[in-house]
């Protein structure tokens, strides 16, 4: 419940982060994320950082460059948007340091599952292409060709398929042996 | 191509929430039709299949590579209703667990890659494969990265219209279509090419097995 409500909070205060133009209200609200992140708040604060700041900077420097042709430019804007991109992204990691994810998606039971599932298999396809990259990397002496390149993203790519059909063949077979697929045992299956 | 949060006004994305809303039930009602009772599993396995997907490196000439999206092979194997929904989680869980994209940004990013791209990829192989199977192949994986750009290009280009103050400053997104247009379709249609081939590729890969 309390994952929840956390979800409906953050939902409200990204739309109202985007209903205000103020940049005051911005940064007061800001300090409010800074407080809720507490300790964490320098290491989310980074990582925030790192995650706008390409877009930010394109769209700043685009922006500050029409001074240059004549155009009228507002710094006031610039902040404003600053501001407004650095809060929500912020927000944003507070909510997936603070909230149980799985458990706020929990309003829908197929949701949830469809989260979960959904969770740990990227966990482990991310592994394997890891593992595919690596094995690529340490079998390799000069740079790739353009061609060569191609063949072995396309290789890759045919193995993560590969392991798609036998992972989803594999977790439908253990839920049907699990009764999940029954209507009368869906709820118990679930945990409901 | 994911727009981040904060550039899109309350008017794009809360009115791009009721028409997704839409169009994943409507997905959800397609596949529940088509699929049988493995719909929750190979919906979620595929979810991250295209999200790994998404990591799979696009070489560029002059040793330096993009990361694909890999929305028009996937939209060619499974169809587009499937792709719609599995990027959709992808973009869903990128938002709130890996702080990629952002929630007020996924209706419009779910639309236009997920919907607009998997339907465009799919009409692309159709009208093309009776002449030729990598002709159709190749246009799915370009449209599939060009009709997403068009349409977010469109949605950023309308944000100085659509939300600036009286003074007539942009509150979101500062640039017009005359600016979006071609700094981020002209891009995409090159990459495009990269994600063609490498649909030819692995869709070839898949089906001579």
């Amino acid at each position: 419940m309390k994952d929840r409500l956390l979800l409906l909070c953050y939902a409200a205060a990204v739309i109202a982060a985007t209903s205000v133009h103020d940049p005051r209200w911005l940064a007061g609200g800001l300090l409010v994320a800074v407080a809720l992140a507490g300790r964490q708040a320098p290491a989310i604060g980074w990582r925030a950082l790192r995650a706008v700041l390409f877009f930010s900077l394109l769209v700043t420097v685009g922006y500050a460059a029409g001074a240059l042709f004549g155009q009228a430019v507002s710094v006031d804007y610039l902040i404003l948007i600053n501001i407004r991109v650095y809060l929500l992204i912020f927000l944003t990691f507070v909510l997936a340091a603070r909230v149980d994810l799985l458990r706020a998606l929990n309003f829908s039971r197929d949701l949830a599952f469809l989260a979960t599932l959904a969770l740990s298999q990227i966990i482990t396809f991310r592994r394997l292409f890891d593992d595919l990259r690596l094995a690529a990397e340490s079998r390799r002496l000069r740079r790739l060709r353009l061609r060569e390149g191609y063949l072995q993203s396309a290789a890759a790519a045919v193995h993560l398929f590969d392991r798609a059909e036998h992972d989803a063949r594999e977790i439908a077979l253990a839920m049907r042996s699990r009764g999940f697929f029954q209507p009368e045992a869906k709820g118990d299956a679930r945990g409901g | 191509m994911h727009v981040p949060d904060g550039f899109l006004s309350p008017q794009t994305y809360l009115p791009a929430y009721a028409a997704a809303a839409g169009a994943w039930a409507y997905a959800v009602r397609q596949l529940r039709r088509r699929v049988d009772e493995t719909l929750l599993p190979r919906l979620a396995v595929l979810s991250a299949l295209g999200f790994v997907l998404m990591s799979v490196v696009l070489p560029l000439p002059g040793g330096t590579s993009v990361h694909a999206s890999g929305i028009g092979i996937l939209a060619v194997v499974f169809g587009p209703w499937i792709t719609f929904a599995a990027v959709s989680l992808v973009l869903l869980l990128q938002a709130l667990v890996f702080g990629a994209g952002g929630i007020t940004v996924l209706p419009v990013n779910a639309l236009a890659m997920g919907l607009g791209g998997s339907v465009a990829a799919c009409l692309g192989y159709r009208l093309l494969t009776p002449v030729d199977e990598r002709a159709g192949l190749f246009a799915a994986g370009w449209l599939a990265t060009v009709v997403p750009a068009v349409l977010i290009a469109v949605v950023l280009g309308i944000q100085p219209a659509i939300a600036h103050s009286a003074a007539g400053q942009p509150l979101f997104f500062p640039f017009d279509l005359a600016v979006t247009l071609p700094a981020v379709v002209v891009p995409h249609a090159i990459l495009g090419v990269g994600e063609g081939l490498l649909t030819v590729l692995v869709v070839g890969f898949l089906r001579r097995r």
